[in-house]
Parts: C-alpha cells; structure tokens; sequence
C-alpha cells in the first residue's frame, strides 16, 4: 500500500528523511519497497486565470492569452496548448522562475510578440506524466497563490504490509505502529466519535458472513468535484478522484482503515438485507462488469436485487452519480474468510476487500461512519441522519492473552528485563490486566506471569509467541546475540542415499565426461512414450508444464534440441531426479542418460579416429554406475533399438537409440532410463581381496567367425567350463569384413586376451599351453571358428 | 719403471675417455679386459708367476681391472645421457596435454552440496519428503487453515485427486517430527512450485533448504547465531547479516534474512535469502495430534526452523545473472562450472 509521509505526519512525528522513515519501518518488519517524491515547491509559479485568449498574428498553432495571476497587471502570455478555456486556472511560471527539466523562464518574444511568462502542463513541474496540454487546475484555487499550496512536497513510501497486519492498512493504523515503535505520541486527526445508533431500516440474514452492519441515511447532498485538498490527498496515495461523495468514502478508508460505500439511497427500494445470493444470479458492479453470484456470496440486497456484493464492491444501478440528492453510507464488519472466498469464486478484489479479507478494526466501523458523515455534511452539503442503523453484533473482542516473562526470555535467548516487556507491549496498546507469580515445582524461581487485554484491531494476537514477537521488534534483533549450539545427529537414510548418489552416481559420470543437467519436472503435453500416462495438473500455468515427468528422458531430449540448436556437436549429460509414476503418482529417483554426436566434442592431436557416439558409450557409461550390469534384448515404444538394463538379477531400466522419428538432431541419439533407487539400495562398503603374488601368462586367441555369432557366445564357450586358471578374457580387436575385401572366408575378425594365473605358484608355460589348447579345441567345435595362428 | 699393468691401465684409461662413441668404447672393452683382452691375459699370466710375487701383482689386477671397468660405465652413462637428452631436446613441450573429456556438475547441485557440508558440520543430518504432497502436510499442519490468504488455486499447483506440488519444502518439518520425537537437528534440500509466471527471478519450481532444530530452551539467539556462522562460512566470513522480522503462518516470531558483503555482487545492497522463525506451537500441536501423543509439547521443547532459497543462493554465489539459466541446460553455460 502507498503512503503518504505528509498525511503520516499529521498523526506522529517521524524522522526528517524518507529513508529514516524507510529503515525504521523495515526493521520493524515493515518493509518499504520504494520511496517517491512528489509535489511541486518551484518559486515563481503561482496559480493564474485566463481571462482572454486570442489567435496569435504570425503562428497557426499559438495563441495569445491574457492571464490574471493577481499582482496588480495582467501579463501576456503565448502558448501553445488547445486543452483549456478562458476562465480556467492554470499554473503561470513567471520570468526567473527555474522549471524541474532545467528550463528557466524569462521574458521573450515568440513570432513577434511579447510573452511574460509560460503556462505549464504537469510534466512540465513533474506533476504528472501529461504533456499534451496544459495543468487545469481546481475552480477553487486561490489565485496567485504559490504553486507549492496546491501540490505541497511530498514523500510517497510503498509499504509491503504482510497479510496478519489488516490494522497497518490506513495512514492512522501505521501512525500508530511507529508511535509504539518509537515512543512518539500518536494525534488523532479530529476526536473520532460516533453518532447514536438504532436497530431499524437493515437486517442481516446472512450473520456469518456478515455479523455487523450499519447504514447511515444522508440527505440534500450536492455532488460535485471534490476540494483541491481532498482530491490532492486521494490521488497522492494511486486513488482516481471520482466526485466528492466517493472521494470521501476512500479518504476514510485511507485514513482510518475501514471501507464504506455510499449508495444513491432514491434507487434503493425498501429496506437493506444482508444476506446470500441465488445461485447464478447477476450482477453489474460499478466496475462495469457483470457477475454471476453463487450460492454463497454475501450481497446487500434492497427488496428486489443485489445492490453489492459485500465487502467487495457497490452495484452500478445504485452508484452515487451527479444527479444523486440522497444517499445511504453502508460500514460494516465482513468475515475475511467469506470475502476472500468470494473474490476467488468472482475473480474480483478491491481497496475494500484488501482490508476486509485481512480483518478490519471493530471499534474503528462506527467511527468510520460518522467522520465519513461529518466531512459529507462540511463538503458536500448533506444532512446526516442523527442515527446510524445498525444490525448485527460487533465481533468480541480479542481474548486476553498471558505471557511468562521467563519464557519470553528462554524464546528470545537473552534476558529482558519485566519492566521493558511491559513497557513496550503498553506502547503497542496492551494492557496489563493481571501479574500472577507462579510457584512451579520444576523451576527454581517463581514464574512470573502478565495477562495482558489486546486491543481491537490487533487480532493477530493470539498466544503468547506472538506477544515475545512484538517484544522483539521493539527491542530489536539486532541486540540479541547470536549463539550456536552444537548437536550430533546420527546419519539418517536420507543422509546414506544422498552419499550413495553423490559418489556413486553423479561424480563418477561427470568423471567419465557427462554434464549433469535439471530439467523440469512440469512437461508439456506431448504424444511421446516417454510421457504417457502423466499426471496432469488441475491449474497447469502454462501449455509448456502441464503434468508431472513419469520419466526423465523428455526433458533430456529438450537439453538435446536447445544445444543442437545452439551448435553443439557433441552431448553427453545426466540427469538425477524426481518421477512421478502414473497413476498414483508414486515418487521415484531416475537416472537418465543421453548422447549423442560425436565421440570427441573437439578434435584433439593425439586421436585422429573420429567417430560417432553410439550403444556401446551408452553401455559403457551404465557399466561405470552399475553393480553386475547385464543387458538383455527389449522392446519400448520410442526406441528403435532396446535394451533392458539389469543390476544382479533385478531389472533396473531400459536404454537404447532412440526412434529417429523423436528427435530433430541429426544423427542417433542414445538413452537410457534407471530407477536409481533400486540401483543404490545394494551398495556397502568394499571388502578387500588379496593381492595377486604369482605373474601371470597372457595368450591370444584371433579367430574369423561368422558373422551371426555373437561377443556373448564365444564369451560363454570360452568360459564354459571355466579352467581353474583361466583369471579373465578381454576382447580387444572386431573386425567386420565385407564380401570382395578380403581373401579369406566372409565374417568377422574377432580377438581375444586371455589371462591365466594360479593363485599359489607360477605358472610353467606347458601347463598353459595345455589349457589354450583346450579352449581353442572347443572354440572349434563348438562354434565352428576359423582360428588365425 | 711402472708395471706393465700400470702402463696397459693408462692406456686403457686414455682410449677410454677419448672414445667418441658406444662402438668405439666397446673396442676399447673388448682391448682391455674382453676375453682376450690385454688386461684379462695377465690372469693367465698369474700362474707363471713367483708365489711371492702373485699376491703383490694380482691385487694390482684387480685394482686394474675395477678401475677401467668403472671408467668404461663412466663413459657410456655419458653417451646415454647425450642420446637422450639430444632426443628429448626435439620435443615441443608447448604441444597441448592429452585432453580428458570430464564432465561438471549441475551449479544448484553443487550450491546444495556446499549448503549440506556445511550444515553437517553444524551437526544436521538430512531428512526427505516428497514433491506431491497433501494440504495437510503444506497447509493445515503448518498452521495455515484453509481460508488462509496463502493457500488458494492462484498460487498452488493441484493434482485433479486435490493433491498438489509443495509450495515449500517446510513439509518435511511434519514429517521428520512425525517420525522422531525430540531433540531433532535436520535439513531437507528439495524442489517446490508455485504458480508464478517466470521471469529473470521468479520460476515456477524452485529449490530449498529447509533447517529444523527442536530441543529444550532452542532461542531466537540460536537461530541467529547459527545462520550466521552458515552464511559466513558460505559466503566470507566478512559477509554482514540482518534479520527483519516478518510474517509466516508456521512461525512465530518470523523473520526475513538478509546479507551484505563488498565481495559480492550488489556490494551495498542487502539481499534476502531465507526466511525463518521459531516453530509456532500449534504446529507442535498438529504434529502431536498425527502423532498421537504429546512429544513436541510446547511448554517443554522449542525450536528454529528455516527456509533458504537455494536458486537465489547460487546466483549470488556464481553471479548469475537470470534463474532461468538453470533450467535451460546450455552446455556452454554448464561447462562453466566443471
């Protein structure tokens, strides 16, 4: 909410400079999210009349104008603006004066004639940011007056109030905030007082929604534009000046807090009930859009049809308009809960429901009412009613609150003494209703204890907390020490599974070349398999995140798009994350992986091969992170190309080369998908194996096999049945030919390191000889290989 | 006159230190103590001699023989070294290292493992929650009832079975206290969403550190002292820090955290970085409700709890400049922080 240091200042004294003011307020947990100044105090330019104007000899576009600014002579001004008639007042800067764009005035000549002066438009003082024409002032204005009366210098805070601070929401309710939070006395503007009241002319049938409501028949007013004053005022803190009557009602909402609204009381037929709305029925609020009502929004309705919708906003057909002689000023208490309901269901808000959504001051409803009467009756001419009608009970008052002194010092961390916690929760208009001295068999001094009575507007106050907060705001927390405290905390699950990621997963992928990447969790809503069944949210902000990933690999594909896009020749990234398993939406911890491009991301001396990414950099980047990784054919919707992936004997995911019908990127791209969870709940510590003692002898095998025999199946005769020292196999060289290119039998070159060790002497070379030959014997035939010697 | 095997020793000697290469120094072997050499034949010459003269000439022998055996290693070092130092000179050393592609971490992943080790240090363990949550858990538990400002369709995400995305990670507040009585001493790093339009600041999800500390006399003075010490250490230990008090649902007193330091950038500014409080007791009284007894009684524990962004965190810390760097993925802005 903006406010105005000037109208602050008529209830408390507050530092010289704005940004005192400012760090006051925030450090009061007020925070002031921007200073403005305003107003127009430039020597030499007062208030003028025109009193003639005439086309100007020598120039289309300029007039002659004879203006009266009350020294005795009139003066003779050229000008250009067309916005204004012979009687307006406008402002006259006269020779000397020195405008805020730098501008001085002086006498000239514009084509001819003699100018001695210059009329100004509001951008001109920066008073505004018009400048098409000139600044018409108020009929009310004092002729030669100095500018600065109309638009005295002023400081514009913006104040973020939180939501529990209703009673800071008018220029009075903050005034009262740094009177108690600098000890300065707070002024009321003029002693607030209320009217009698009598239960007649409105009833209540909705008494949940609204608990209290009062009216207020005001006759004979003239409705017209409001005083310089008062529009000045309204308009400093944002406000439009509509007329007078409506003006009022908002400078008594920004000055005390509490919505009214005035309705054309001739338009109304019959007395006021508040009460509910039928369902769907319609409305046009002055706001000029028309609303369907439901069932359970509050309305002031007259005998036939809803005339507001309370606490939001006053109806079109009943608004106070020139012609209006007679009006009805409503205040009145709504419950924050129903109007907070009610601008949600209408998608409606207002000055009024701001206030009333976050609770208005009880005390402060009559009050309100009738300073709002007295200023129609001094502005506007109206005749207040004697009475205020009312119906309905006042919410009660806030219970009383108690406070331990002891407590408020164990929260807090230091020691304050009782007679400063008094003292600052009596600057904040509580009072102290009851010391009670509490003998409690656990502490060893008496509990001392405060009941303290809240004032009406400071609901937030409920428990003791919040009483030590306002302790601490006033005492400041910048005088509490900070004090660390040690505590040992044994490691949680969480703690291991985080561990387990991080050395597992995440480092040992970035170490083999991936870049870690966060995608969203919202995606779009797309076709791919790699999304279907998603969880689609109720109020999905926008077309690009519509429901919850059940998978990680089409946010990779995104990453994948953009830096291809973006020139990339070479992707190799990771993602650890949340998915959300359709259809409960069951969370689980994903790894994923894509690549794609080329091997190398730039070209290097050392390696002259280039070539593409392909499965077996996908294989080998899982192996890095799997525990007895294994890979078995599969099938999955969006790969061309699948592979289930296994841990042991659980299947963890799947990976593959994507469809090339799923990606725009040149070229394949490789994925996989595991469920991390599965593949880090098996991980403990590393047990150490002896060191081997004996050399070991290597041998090779270099075979031509057909082209249809696989790694696996050789693999498999090699092993099976695995020699007792036989230690590993490796297979180091593949070789496709094609038909033509060679001389010997269509396949495949294939080569093999063989490592033979015992664990208890060294191995004579016989002996390994023998167990070669067994090998080759069944390579052979079994698999009917062509053995290269 | 010197003994024969004096002089053959000096001429040995000599051929040796003017040999200009391995071959000639092998001839030299060869000539001297080779197996014929001129040298290796006076041990055949030992039997002919005198039996008071052997021992005199076959110490001298031996002194001869070591002697130009150490010269001939002497000298072929040498030659080694002059080879390999001939050869080693041809090498460009400015040619660039054999390149190992590594890959980075994540910049958020890495502020949230700085966070954590930090916040280890301090003795919090980790605690978990999930994403999808229900209104219990991020509203009713946290003392926000249901016509709370806070808690409405604008600004949450709902699943259509009434579920919805966390607006806060605080959730794991209930959870760890239903899961543990006190003292509890735990972190929880996660994702959070609200429905705010994005921009260079604001994202829809977004990324927190959630602290909980609940023991007896835990203080407003705890709190400050311990987010302190945690920024400072995060960001210098110069860093000034300034506490606002402020509203929020689930603590009371509530406050804002601000920090200041000239080695960041904004120097003079104060930047917010977290929120915080005291657990407001009818949070206790929720979790005591679910819970079934009265572990967290108000009366006798009390308790800090805090919320840090960690987006905002990790754009002041790498100066970054726009949050939505993090979710774009641009390698060449990932490669940065490698």
């Amino acid at each position: 909410m903006k406010f105005s240091v000037n109208w602050l200042r008529e209830f408390v004294d507050l530092p010289k400079n704005p940004e005192g003011i400012a760090e006051l307020l925030t450090r009061a947990g007020i925070e002031t999210k921007n200073i403005e100044t305003r107003g127009a105090n430039i020597d030499k330019v007062v208030v003028s009349q025109i009193t003639a104007s005439s086309q100007h000899p020598n120039a289309d576009r300029l007039t002659v104008c004879e203006v009266d600014d009350r020294s005795g002579t009139k003066c003779q001004i050229v000008c250009g603006a067309t916005n204004y008639k012979v009687g307006d007042k406008v402002p006259l800067a006269l020779p000397g004066a020195k405008l805020p764009n730098g501008t001085e005035i002086r006498k000239s000549k514009l084509r001819g004639i003699e100018s001695e002066g210059m009329l100004c438009s509001p951008i001109e003082l920066r008073l505004g940011e018009d400048a098409s024409g000139l600044l018409i002032l108020s009929p009310d204005a004092k002729i030669g007056a100095p500018i600065g009366d109309l638009f005295p210098a002023d400081t514009i805070l913006d104040v973020e109030i939180t939501p529990n601070r209703g009673d800071l929401l008018s220029h009075f309710g903050l005034a009262r905030e740094i009177a108690a939070l600098t000890g300065k006395k707070l002024r009321e503007p003029t002693p607030l007082r209320t009217a009698d009241t009598t239960v007649a002319g409105v009833k209540i049938s909705a008494t949940r929604e609204c608990p209290f409501f009062s009216a207020r028949k005001i006759g004979d007013v003239k409705v017209g534009p409001s005083p310089q004053w008062l529009r000045a005022k309204v308009e400093s803190v944002g406000i439009r000046s509509i007329n007078n009557i409506v003006d009022i009602s908002n400078f008594v909402m920004l000055e005390l807090g509490q919505p009214t609204h005035a309705f054309d009381a001739d338009k109304l037929k019959g007395d006021i009930n508040v009460g509910l709305a039928r369902d769907g029925e319609k409305f046009l609020a002055i706001d000029g859009r028309t609303y369907s009502l439901k069932e359970d929004t509050c309305v002031v309705a007259d005998q036939g049809r809803a005339v507001g919708i309370g606490g939001v906003m006053g109806g079109e057909e009943t608004a106070v308009t020139d012609s209006t002689k007679n009006i009805l000023l409503e205040a009145a208490y709504f419950l924050p809960a129903s109007i907070r309901r009610t601008a949600r269901d209408l998608n409606v808000s207002s000055d009024a429901s701001y206030r009333f959504e976050r609770g208005v001051d009880p005390d402060m409803i009559l009050r309100a009412s009738h300073r709002a009467a007295e200023l129609i009756r001094e502005i506007a001419g109206g005749t207040p009613a004697k009475e205020i009608q009312v119906a309905g009970e006042l919410p009660a008052n806030p219970a009383d609150v108690s406070l331990s002194y002891e407590k408020c010092d164990r929260v807090i961390g230091v020691t304050i003494e009782p007679r400063t916690v008094d003292e600052i929760l009596t600057r904040f208009g509580l009072k102290k209703t009851r010391s009670t001295r509490l003998r409690s068999s656990t502490a060893r001094q008496a509990r001392k204890t405060g009941t303290w009575k809240i004032p009406s507007y400071r609901r937030d106050l409920q428990r003791d907390v919040d009483l030590i907060e306002e302790v601490l705001r006033a005492y400041g927390i910048d005088r509490i020490p900070g004090r660390t405290r040690g505590g040992f905390m044994p490691a949680s699950p969480a703690d291991r599974s985080h561990d387990l990621e991080t050395l597992w997963l995440r480092e040992r992928l970035a170490a083999s070349g991936l870049s870690e990447v966060r995608t969203s969790k919202l995606i779009s809503r797309t076709t791919s398999a790699f999304s279907e069944g998603a969880i689609e949210l109720r109020n999905p902000l926008s077309e690009d995140h519509v429901a919850l990933r059940p998978s990680l690999i089409s946010g990779l594909l995104e990453v994948l798009e953009r830096n291809a896009r973006a020139g990339a020749e070479s992707v190799s990234i990771f993602e650890i994350g949340r998915a959300f398993i359709p259809p409960s939406g069951e969370e689980e911890r994903h790894l994923a992986i894509l690549l794609w491009g080329n091997a190398a991301s730039t070209p290097n001396w050392r390696s002259q091969i280039k070539r593409s990414l392909d499965l077996f950099d996908l294989k080998g980047a899982l192996e890095c992170v799997i525990p007895n990784p294994s890979f078995r054919p599969g099938k999955f919707p969006d790969l061309a190309l699948a592979v289930e992936v296994w841990s042991g004997d659980q299947r963890i995911g799947f990976g593959g080369q994507l469809s090339a019908s799923k990606s725009s990127a040149p070229g394949s791209v490789f994925v996989a998908e595991l469920h991390a969870d599965l593949l880090l709940e098996s991980e403990s510590a590393k047990k150490f194996q002896e060191l081997e003692r004996y050399p070991a002898i290597t041998r090779d095998i270099a075979m031509i096999a057909p082209e249809k025999l696989t790694h696996a199946e050789i693999l498999r005769v090699i092993e099976e049945p695995k020699g007792p020292l036989l230690e590993s196999v490796q297979l180091f060289d593949v070789f496709e030919h094609r038909e033509g290119t060679t001389s010997g039998p269509a396949g495949k070159s294939v080569a093999y390191r063989l490592t033979y060790r015992a664990k208890n002497r060294t191995l004579t070379n016989e002996e390994v000889t023998a167990a070669h030959a067994k090998i080759r014997e069944r390579l052979r035939r079994e698999l009917g290989v062509t053995l290269r010697e | 006159m010197a003994h024969p095997l004096k002089q053959l020793r000096d001429e040995a000697l000599h051929e040796i230190g003017s040999a200009t290469d391995e071959q000639a120094l092998e001839a030299a072997r060869i000539k001297y103590i080779g197996k014929s050499g001129s040298i290796s034949a006076w041990g055949e010459r030992m039997k002919t001699l005198d039996k008071a003269e052997r021992p005199v000439v076959g110490k001298l022998l031996n002194e001869v023989r070591n002697a130009v055996t150490a010269a001939l290693e002497t000298r072929s070092a040498q030659f080694r070294v002059e080879k390999e130092s001939g050869a080693l000179a041809k090498i460009d050393i400015s040619l660039p290292g054999t390149p190992h592609e590594i890959g980075s971490l994540h910049p958020l992943y890495q502020m949230h493992e700085r966070a954590i080790q930090i916040f280890r240090r301090m003795g919090f363990a980790l605690a978990e929650g999930p994403d999808v949550e229900t209104e219990w858990y991020c509203f009713d538990a946290l003392n926000t009832p249901p016509d709370h400002p806070a808690r409405n369709e604008q600004d949450t995400f709902y699943l259509p079975d009434g579920r919805l995305l966390r607006t806060h990670t605080s959730t794991v507040q209930i959870r760890a206290m239903e899961s543990a009585p006190p003292p509890i001493r735990v972190i929880a790093s996660g994702a959070a969403y609200r429905r705010d339009e994005m921009d260079a600041t604001h994202s829809a999800q977004f990324h927190q550190i959630e602290g909980l500390y609940v023991d007896e006399n835990v203080s407003i003075a705890n709190l400050k002292g311990e987010l302190e010490f945690f920024l400072r250490e995060l960001f210098g230990s110069e860093t000034e820090v300034q506490f606002r008090p402020h509203y929020f649902p689930f603590t009371e007193p509530s406050l804002e955290v601000y920090v200041r330091s000239k080695a960041l950038k904004g120097g003079e500014q104060w930047i917010e970085v977290a929120g915080c409080g005291m657990v407001h007791p009818a949070v206790f009284e929720a979790v005591n409700k679910s819970r079934g007894d009265n572990a967290y009684d108000p009366e006798k524990w009390s308790g800090y709890a805090f919320g840090l962004g960690m987006d905002r965190l990790a754009m002041i810390l790498f100066d970054i400049p726009d949050i939505r760097l993090f979710a774009q993925n641009d390698l060449r802005f990932l490669r940065q922080f490698a």
